[in-house]
């Protein structure tokens, strides 16, 4: 026997966290505003205002430019008729088994970023915990989603 | 059975009080700020206010309809939405049957059955007559397996599970220990801070303080803190300690043909049912007080919601003897494996435990002392911190048998967890850069337990032998390509070890 056949995310899934980390993540320059706002702009103030809005700044550009291809980059998914196995991270990697008798109900979602680039996020829940394989095409998606609870209901026991 | 019924009268009553409970700050808010103005009918609004709850409970209880039929229980409730709910009897995971001071009165019960998932919270019957209680209990749990006997057989079998074959009662010498190293502690002492940050604004103008300083021996502010500090432990413990008392009085375990029974409580009686089909996970916990005792406490996982803070855990057994935890289990639970050769985390990750446990006390302490001025013996905490990051790496062990897991770890208190294989939701490898940097991984493995499932943990095992466990917890046991087959040389503990 031998390791489970492992997917990659589409590559589009790239675009739709760079988009929705540019529009998501401006939230974040709030902060320096409401600083500014409630101490004003003189001297020390001023400084703290532009080095805080300057590291969030920093760190809006690489959420767009980096940690998207990282994040497609080290996700994969596996589907068998026992387990779904998800590796995902950047950082902390993660390897998650659910075992498929397990699974109480799957879903397809599509926000309005995803149907732009006609992606969906196929969402997985057991009696404990819900996952969430972010971005495959939609076609993809319904795919796995019947595959999955075909093999679900195969392996149907009780909770 | 087959008729719509309505719960006792009682039950009208008994809601409305429940109401007063769930609203107990806001009435207390309205009637602190009611009692303040001059003009403000106070009589009228409590009598009111107290009539709408009680037409309330009255048309709460009309519009209560229950029937058992078919092995199913139907449930008709709500005023002006109905709401029309069915539990059968193959989805139910625990039968709870409490009787509270009003109930007990009118010599009533009440029944809550609980399935998977929060909806369960609604599938109560408020006021019903013990014997009622007792006989849909036995409805919705006769014949589980063979539902397709005939019938006279089903009556035949309908008896044979009620048969107690063994029971378990807390002796009082445990009881008392158990009362008095109650966990709930911590809870007790904030209740009381709560309680006095409320009333401290009142009392402090008045002679109170003045009294109690001249009633102190020295009457330096030092001494005056630590004494009322002492006070509140004590108070807290008085409350813990009853409380307790009062949950877990007249506590027994029956052990039937397929389920367990847990009886207990003095003012409110308790009693849970839980199907052996329906446990998801053992627990046993070593409490830091407990443990030098050699006592532990057991508590079991269902999927039913179990407490009402959507937690699905219950007290199997509230305090053994830790030579006696196996004994127990034995006659409880036969069919769980329990000594097994368990992986500890290997040397290099001790450093790691260390490290989590004492750097942020440290940090706060040296904080303290530097920049506060506090006293030298603060100290003391990083030292402790220490020791507890030692014990935490002594107690994390992890191990596989054939169709269970166990894992032991420890937070405050230490606690070793029994898994079945196949009631595993999901299981979770997590590696940080620095755990990669030295081949180390954390595991975690989800049950189902109340509402939100419940995890268990040890970190800082051998990249290796967490990929093994992962592996175990596969159906068709795949190996991973990552997974090596050289033998390294680990640290083996016997597990449970509760010796």
């Amino acid at each position: 026997m031998q390791e489970p056949q492992f997917h990659k995310l589409t590559p589009r899934a790239i675009r739709v966290w760079q988009w929705g980390n540019f529009i998501g993540n401006l939230f974040f320059f709030a902060i320096p505003a409401a600083y500014a706002a409630v101490f004003g702009l003189d001297g020390f103030h001023f400084w703290m205002v532009v080095i805080t809005a300057s590291i969030i700044f920093i760190l809006w550009q690489l959420s767009i430019f980096l940690t998207p291809y990282l994040s497609w980059k080290n996700w994969r998914y596996a589907i068998d008729e026992k387990e779904i196995d998800l590796k995902r991270g950047i950082l902390f990697k993660t390897r998650t088994l659910i075992p498929l008798s397990r699974v109480q109900h799957v879903d397809t979602r599509q926000g309005p970023l995803l149907r732009w680039y006609n992606l969906s996020s196929v969402t997985i829940s057991t009696a404990a915990t819900t996952h969430e394989i972010p971005a495959l095409d939609s076609v993809l998606a319904n795919r796995v989603r019947r595959q999955i609870s075909t093999y679900a209901r195969l392996a149907e026991e009780d909770v | 059975m087959s008729e719509f019924q309505r719960q006792h009268p009682v039950a009208a009553v008994s809601r409305a009080l429940d109401l007063i409970r769930g609203n107990f700050i806001t009435i207390l808010v309205f009637l602190f700020v009611g009692a303040q103005s001059e003009t403000f009918p106070f009589l009228w609004w409590i009598g009111g206010g107290f009539a709408f709850l009680l037409i309330l409970g009255v048309a709460n209880w009309w519009r209560f309809l229950f029937k058992v039929e078919d092995d199913m229980l139907h449930i008709k409730s709500g005023i002006f939405v109905r709401k029309n709910l069915y539990l059968t009897k193959d989805r139910i995971q625990v039968i709870d049957i409490t009787s509270g001071i009003i109930q007990r009165m009118f010599g009533l019960v009440r029944l809550d059955i609980q399935t998977a998932g929060s909806s369960s919270r609604q599938a109560a019957i408020d006021a019903i007559t013990r014997d009622r209680a007792i006989e849909i209990n036995r409805i919705l749990r006769r014949g589980t397996q063979k539902s397709d006997t005939p019938e006279d057989e089903i009556t035949e079998l309908a008896q044979e599970p009620d048969e107690i074959l063994n029971r378990f009662k807390l002796p009082h010498k445990e009881l008392l220990i158990a009362a008095s190293t109650s966990g709930s502690f911590g809870i007790a002492l904030s209740i009381i801070a709560t309680i006095f940050s409320q009333v401290e604004p009142l009392i402090s103008e008045s002679e109170m303080f003045e009294y109690l300083f001249n009633m102190l021996p020295s009457q330096t502010d030092t001494m005056m803190i630590i004494s009322i500090i002492l006070i509140f432990i004590v108070f807290a413990w008085l409350i813990s300690f009853f409380s307790t008392l009062f949950t877990y009085g007249n506590f027994s375990l029956e052990v039937k043909e397929n389920e367990i029974v847990v009886s207990r409580g003095i003012f409110e009686k308790k009693r849970i049912t839980v199907p052996y089909n329906r446990i998801q996970a053992i627990h046993v916990t070593e409490g830091i007080i407990r443990q030098p005792l050699g006592y532990a406490s057991i508590h079991l996982e269902s999927a039913g919601y179990g407490d009402g803070k959507g937690t699905g855990s219950i007290v199997l057994f509230p305090l053994i003897r830790r030579s006696e935890i196996l004994h127990l289990l034995n006659d409880l639970l036969p069919d769980y494996q329990k000594e097994h050769e368990g992986i500890r985390p290997p040397k290099r990750a001790l450093r790691r435990y260390l490290f989590r446990s004492a750097f942020f006390i440290t940090a706060a302490t040296a904080l303290l002392y530097w920049g506060m001025n506090f006293n030298l013996w603060i100290w003391i905490f990083p030292v402790l911190s220490v020791y507890w990051g030692w014990l935490k790496y002594q107690d994390a062990a992890a191990a596989a048998g054939d169709d269970i897991l166990v894992l032991r770890s420890r937070r405050l208190s230490k606690s070793t967890a029994y898994i079945k294989k196949k009631r595993i939701q999901d299981a979770t490898l997590i590696q940080s850069p620095f755990q990669r940097m030295r081949n180390l991984c954390s595991i975690q493995m989800y049950v189902a337990s109340g509402d939100h499932g419940k995890s268990f943990r040890v970190k800082d095992l051998e990249y290796n032998d967490g990929l093994k466990l992962l592996n175990d917890v596969r159906k068709n046991g795949i190996e991973f390509s990552e997974l090596v087959d050289e033998q390294v040389v680990n640290k083996k503990v016997p597990l449970p070890g509760w010796g």
